[in-house]
């Protein structure tokens, strides 16, 4: 299990970690979340020892992470890079090398990634002569050949086409099902409400909201509703009790109520206004909790 | 165990991608071919006969330019092509002579035996060079002839006395050995450990810097040690570094051997092998820190201004080296001896030319080792904090403060 607690640092007068903790148990994937200049980038290097914390520590099975469990961590820093002119099968090759495997070993997963990447036709092509989407193929290798026992993942879906995301999704899901603990940042709410049971959300340096994302969407004390009616939805909506926050998109009104507001009065008043072309009361999405927790 | 498999692995990488490269293979080549061509052309010029026209007025010029032509072949071997020619150009008057000296159709006019018009006065390339030294002593040595036939005395005697070395010579300390060969190496030495030091110290840096701003580094960073990393790479280098530098070194002994019309210098093998031992203590204390300045930097552009300290001690390094050759007993051989970044360039020299006494060689390599140990462990922490430091320039207090030693 990784364990980050009480994380500080500050660069000059910046706060980047204030005090921030959270979890990934092995077999579970963690969405980590936080608007641009939370401190995502920061708490996820200093897992690397990249990042010398102020205070606080980072633990793997409960022991201070030393070079040896490093060894078995795999990444994919924000800022991608790899030697440019050095072939791709190579590259991932030694990454997996310098994780302590042995020369075909490391040989045979670099192969095994790059086919189950759909890049079997390029292992011989310099890391500078493939695509943007190609490079973050490799990218994903390098983090993977040693078959990490934990996968640190910065924005690993920024900049994917939806094929491809949905490809990152899968593998990702796989190694978490494998038993790995996986934790990754990204700001495609969606694509983390989709793949993670587990999120934490950052604010500021520090976590705002952790827990299972189900637990967290029951416990939240406001609900989501959309509903259609042909007129007069605006006026119906301002008139209710509870009302947080309504958007509107042609006919459709998304609200944000409290969570102990009566819809069925709400449902009634729509009845007697006219026709109610669509209507749902949900929990909040997680890009509604999201916006709560960074308000 | 671990750390050293690992700068094994940095090494062999760094070996295999930069060693096939391009720019690798294309200045091993090329640094071959140059030095094949200086050995071998000066060879095949060499037999070229150089023919001068002299011009020639009056009487009594024809001996003078015979004389001078046979002097100026005297160097030759036997058997060999001659390697000047003078042919004397008549002219009637001294007119002729004049006009056909300024459009260039002869290097010199001769009058009556007596005088001789150049082209003009003094410069760079004027008055004693070419045929006029020559013409000059041949009509000395015409003119001796004469005094020594009217005086009585025989020719072989007056230029056994010219010729000798009249003095006797006492050195206070006798060199062991050819001091003339010594000094060879040391001259050749100095300046190829000069050109290592700087060729390959670049090398360095810009492969530091270039893994900074590729972002390569924060991967590697995340599996090995930044020391480990830095090491690896300067293993790796200096490797390559090395079978170029002794590569170039074994083609021009090779060339010298089948083309040129030179000899090689019996070099002492304990030059060779002090040479060799500096070599190695002077590019691994350049090396760390050049490897410190690529750290400090995010583009190739900043990283000669980040390595300007080590280009300074370098060439002052070298200058030094050039007054330690004139002196190698005097105040700069001492100074420069005890001072790290100048030590490897003239030690060396010291050494070749027996100057150096034995505690002030072994206090040199004690300083320059510890400075290089020293080295490592500042450089190294100054690495690790720049390299995953972003931004242009880092400030070496910045960098040395975000890591730990």
């Amino acid at each position: 299990m990784l364990r980050i607690d009480s994380l500080a640092k500050r660069y000059g007068d910046v706060v980047a970690l204030d005090n921030c903790s959270f979890e990934v148990d092995r077999g579970r994937m963690l969405g980590f979340l936080g608007p641009n200049g939370a401190g995502k980038t920061t708490a996820m290097r200093a897992v690397f020892g990249l990042v010398k914390p102020d205070a606080g520590t980072v633990t793997w099975n409960g022991t201070e992470i030393d070079d040896e469990a490093r060894r078995r961590f795999g990444y994919m820093p924000e800022q991608r890079g790899l030697y440019p002119r050095m072939k791709v099968a190579d590259q991932v090759a030694y990454m997996g090398r310098l994780h302590g495997m042995y020369k075909t070993e490391a040989q045979q997963a670099a192969n095994s990634w790059l086919d189950r990447l759909g890049l079997e036709d390029r292992k011989d092509s310099t890391l500078e002569s493939l695509s943007h989407g190609n490079q973050q193929r490799v990218q994903l290798a390098v983090a993977l050949v040693h078959d990490p026992e934990l996968l640190v993942l910065d924005e690993p879906f920024s900049g994917l086409d939806p094929i491809a995301t949905e490809t990152m999704a899968e593998i990702l899901t796989e190694e978490a099902a494998a038993g790995k603990a996986v934790v990754f940042s990204s700001h495609q709410l969606d694509v983390v409400e989709d793949l993670c049971e587990d999120v934490a959300i950052i604010n500021a340096g520090s976590v705002v909201v952790e827990g299972i994302v189900k637990k967290l969407k029951d416990a939240a004390p406001i609900r989501h509703i959309e509903i259609e009616l042909d007129e007069g939805a605006e006026e119906l909506l301002s008139d209710l009790d509870g009302i947080r926050r309504v958007t509107q998109k042609g006919n459709v009104h998304t609200a944000i109520v409290d969570a102990g507001t009566d819809v069925r009065v709400l449902l009634q008043k729509a009845h007697q206004t006219g026709a109610v072309r669509h209507f749902t009361y949900t929990t909040p999405s997680l890009t509604d909790l999201f916006r709560e927790a960074v308000r | 165990m671990r750390s050293m498999s690992l700068i094994g692995l940095v090494a062999a990488r760094e070996i295999g991608e930069r060693g096939r490269s391009k720019p690798y293979l294309i200045t091993s080549s090329l640094t071959a071919l140059l030095v094949i061509a200086l050995i071998v052309l000066p060879g095949l010029f060499e037999d070229e006969t150089d023919t001068f026209r002299i011009g020639s007025v009056g009487e009594g010029n024809s001996a003078i330019i015979e004389t001078a032509e046979v002097l100026g072949n005297s160097g030759d071997e036997e058997g060999a092509a001659p390697t000047l020619e003078m042919e004397e150009v008549g002219f009637s008057s001294r007119q002729e002579g004049e006009s056909a000296l300024s459009e260039g159709d002869v290097t010199v006019v001769l009058v009556d035996g007596v005088e001789m018009i150049i082209e003009r006065e003094g410069g760079f390339f004027g008055g004693g060079g070419g045929p006029t030294a020559l013409l000059q002593q041949a009509a000395g040595a015409i003119a001796l002839e004469q005094v020594i036939a009217e005086s009585g005395e025989s020719a072989e005697a007056v230029i056994d006395i010219i010729s000798s070395e009249s003095l006797d010579v006492t050195p206070l300390v006798e060199a062991e050995g050819d001091t003339g060969e010594a000094s060879v190496v040391a001259y050749f030495g100095l300046i190829l450990l000069y050109m290592a030091i700087i060729l390959y110290g670049t090398w360095i840096l810009t492969g530091v810097t270039e893994e900074k701003s590729n972002r390569v580094v924060e991967v590697m960073i995340s599996a090995i040690r930044p020391w480990q990393l830095l090491a690896g790479k300067i293993v790796g280098i200096g490797f390559l570094a090395l079978v170029q530098f002794v590569g170039t070194i074994v083609i021009a002994l090779v060339t010298i051997r089948l083309f040129a019309s030179f000899d090689i210098p019996d070099i002492p093998p304990g030059s060779l092998f002090n040479l060799a031992v500096w070599f190695v203590l002077g590019f691994l204390l350049y090396a760390v820190l050049f490897g410190a300045a690529g750290s400090l930097v995010g583009r190739l552009e900043d990283a000669q201004s980040a390595a300007m300290p080590m280009t300074i001690f370098s060439v002052i390094g070298f200058f030094a080296g050039f007054a330690v050759l004139d002196d190698p007993d005097g105040i700069v051989a001492r100074i420069s001896t005890f001072f790290p970044f100048t030590a490897p360039f003239t030690v060396p020299i010291r050494v070749s030319l027996q100057a150096i006494p034995l505690w002030e060689y072994a206090v040199s390599v004690v300083i320059t080792a510890a400075t290089i140990y020293l080295a490592v462990r500042a450089a190294g922490r100054i690495y690790a904090g720049g390299i995953l430091r972003s931004g242009s320039r880092t400030k070496i207090r910045d960098a040395w403060r975000s890591a730990e030693g």
